[in-house]
């Protein structure tokens, strides 16, 4: 907690910046998250209410809002997040045999982290790179024209901690066919073997123990804004606010 | 040769990034003209003569968009819509990382021309790189006096916000992308009011596309005849058009509207050697196929609709006879599934069980009351929802499901067992 107060501190000019950019402070809540996500990896319960602060929103909307967007990681994600594209034009293109060369190297699935915190793989829409089919994103980062053996080369670098991003040349197509595969389906249920202790990053699905550590929160949190709600509802419908008060 | 050079001029070759490399190509000259020697209404009455329409999906006429707004009142906002994410489109991220100044020119432009000094950007989550440049093409332009107050010693102040997306292909509707923008749920709203008259924050606001935006520099530049002169008659000027699938050199290739199908896919290399062609899907993930007895059809906004589809966003998916089409329509059906919002029961109940049952099918086990089912769903369910998602599940769907009929039957069980 104390590691996030710093941090919050020295972001604070940053998100008065953001804030003021904006006719209304409601405004800023995507950047900031994206702000302290850039700075956490994932978007943290303290982020949450250190944002839910800042733009006097309660902690439950600035959740439902965060909650939509499925570039916010709720839960820490793998030191690379690898998001390949399932696009139409990609899986003309082979993107099936590409998503599945991934999980059997990484041995996770969709929307999961290794155990050693590493990777996390997951199987993203159309990301406007048709063109440059399959590709795929590495921390947002793009990469082409994926192969079995760029793939390989990519992993190898990674493990080794020596992976870069480097814009890649425009190159020919290596051909490639459509292939039928069954294995297609997100699986919903059991864990991959590589996966077995990591929640998934931006997928909450339910009321697991962080979801209830969440809604303890929220519902913990009631005393803080009830003045504020009540002065705010005075402003736009004072009958209402004096027949509550009532 | 119809490949021109307009918007794509100078890319992959100079790095347009760069603001002097930009000026000295001729770049924020219609905007210091603009400022200091034509008022907003001129700007608006070239525009509107231009017969420019919307490139980002709808295709609606961006001068009778204008005329929407309700005059005389403050403030008033421009949204520049580069939230692409529509399947087989990649037009807009090809522009904004590598012709940034363009785009600011266009939105500056655009915001001058209906009198907004607040302008914003709503750029797709995923575009890092794009996102990256822009900031810094946006503070190179600030610095040279392009952005801020008092513009060109006119008196006319205009602030451009750049606004990041999380991943929510929903927010390039544009009543979502203006509750995105006011951090809220990407979710549609009702209309109308439409947002020329109840927008961001509930002011009048008008969402353009980065391609609208960045054509208006061209018009004012060559005139409005210049672009009116090609096309057709109700689709006038140039486009973008993102070619995928399989083809030989996928690619953006910027054409004028009306050009012939078949010339656009040799643009872009043809068909690998040997192959059939089967189906195109002409504009995006939701529009319907069109196949080899439409090649000549001119591509524009009518003839499209004529065909029974759309122009959409410009994009072109090629399929050639490798195709599977219960799995293409699988793909494209779990998209809007995954994408729908959820505010609407028909595209949230429907889109996913349409997506289950065509997974039945992908496992061979299809029924075949399931075929007739699959187009009676996806039809029910489209034009009842606020948005136009919950309606882009059909067209694909059923537009397969009437030409490759065979592919959906192979695909239905063999036996019934009954338990």
């Amino acid at each position: 907690m104390t590691d996030f107060n710093a941090l919050r501190d020295q972001l604070k000019p940053q998100c008065e910046a953001i804030i003021a950019q904006y006719e209304q402070p409601r405004s800023a809540l995507l950047p900031l998250v994206h702000l302290f996500q850039a700075h956490e990896g994932y978007a943290s319960a303290d982020a949450l209410r250190a944002v839910s602060e800042m733009l006097d929103l309660s902690l439950a909307v600035v959740e439902s809002t965060v909650s939509f967007y499925t570039l916010f990681y709720r839960k820490p994600v793998g030191k690379y997040m690898l998001q390949v594209c399932r696009g139409l034009a990609c899986t003309l293109n082979g993107a099936e045999d590409i998503m599945a060369y991934f999980r059997e190297q990484l041995g996770i699935g969709h929307l999961e982290t290794t155990g050693d915190g590493l990777f996390s793989y997951e199987e993203v829409e159309c990301l406007a790179a048709c063109d440059r089919a399959t590709c795929m994103q590495v921390n947002l980062n793009f990469a082409y024209d994926l192969t079995p053996k760029m793939i390989d080369d990519m992993l190898t670098a990674m493990r080794a901690g020596k992976y870069e991003i480097t814009p890649l040349p425009q190159t020919e197509h290596p051909p490639r066919t459509w292939t039928l595969r069954q294995d297609l389906q997100v699986s919903h249920g059991d864990k991959s073997a590589g996966a077995q202790d990591q929640s998934a990053p931006n997928n909450p699905g339910g009321l697991d123990r962080d979801g209830i550590i969440m809604l303890d929160r929220i519902l913990s949190d009631e005393a803080r804004f009830k003045g504020r709600t009540k002065e705010r509802l005075a402003n736009v419908e004072p009958a209402m606010a004096e027949a509550i008060e009532e | 040769m119809p490949v021109v050079k307009v918007l794509t001029e100078g890319i992959g070759e100079a790095n347009l990034r760069d603001i002097k490399v930009y000026r000295d190509r001729g770049g924020y000259k219609q905007l210091k003209r603009a400022f200091t020697e034509m008022k907003p209404a001129d700007v608006q009455a070239i525009c509107d003569k231009s017969g420019l329409r919307g490139r980002g999906g709808a295709g609606f006429p961006t001068g009778k968009k204008w005329a929407f707004l309700p005059a005389g009142v403050a403030p008033r906002y421009l949204v520049c819509n580069c939230d692409e994410a529509e399947p087989g489109t990649f037009k807009d991220r090809m522009l904004l990382e590598e012709t940034p100044h363009q785009i600011i020119e266009g939105i500056l432009l655009g915001a001058y021309a209906i009198e907004s000094h607040h302008a914003f950007i709503y750029i797709r989550g995923e575009f890092k790189r794009g996102y990256e440049v822009f900031m810094d093409a946006l503070a190179q332009a600030r610095k040279a006096g392009f952005v801020g107050k008092n513009l060109f010693g006119s008196g006319f102040d205009l602030e451009l916000t750049v606004h990041r997306g999380a991943g929510a292909y929903i927010c390039g509707e544009e009543t979502a992308l203006l509750n995105s923008l006011e951090g809220k749920r990407g979710e549609p709203r009702l209309r109308p009011p439409f947002p020329a008259v109840q927008g961001l924050y509930s002011k009048p606001t008008i969402v353009n596309n980065v391609e609208t935006l960045a054509y208006l520099i061209p018009i004012l530049e060559r005139g409005p005849e210049w672009f009116a002169a090609v096309g057709t008659e109700r689709s006038k000027g140039y486009k973008i058009i993102s070619i995928s699938g399989h083809v030989q050199k996928p690619g953006n290739y910027e054409v004028a509207l009306g050009t012939p199908v078949r010339k656009l896919i040799e643009l872009a290399g043809g068909l690998r050697p040997g192959r059939k062609l089967m189906a195109i899907q002409p504009g995006g993930g939701s529009s319907a196929c069109i196949f080899e007895e439409h090649l000549d059809m001119p591509y524009d906004y009518e003839s499209l609709q004529k065909a029974g589809t759309m122009l959409g966003s410009g994009a072109i998916v090629v399929m050639d006879d490798t195709t599977d089409f219960v799995r293409a329509a699988f793909n494209l059906v779990r998209f809007f599934a995954h994408e729908s919002c959820g505010q609407c029961t028909p595209c949230r109940e429907g889109g996913h069980w349409l997506e289950r049952v065509l997974h039945r099918f992908l496992e061979n086990r299809g029924l075949k009351s399931d075929i007739e089912m699959l187009a009676r769903v996806s039809h029910e369910i489209t034009g009842i929802n606020l948005c136009p998602l919950g309606d882009s599940i059909e067209p694909f769907l059923a537009s397969v499901l009437k030409r490759f009929p065979e592919q959906f039957e192979a695909r239905v069980a063999r036996e019934t067992v009954r338990a």
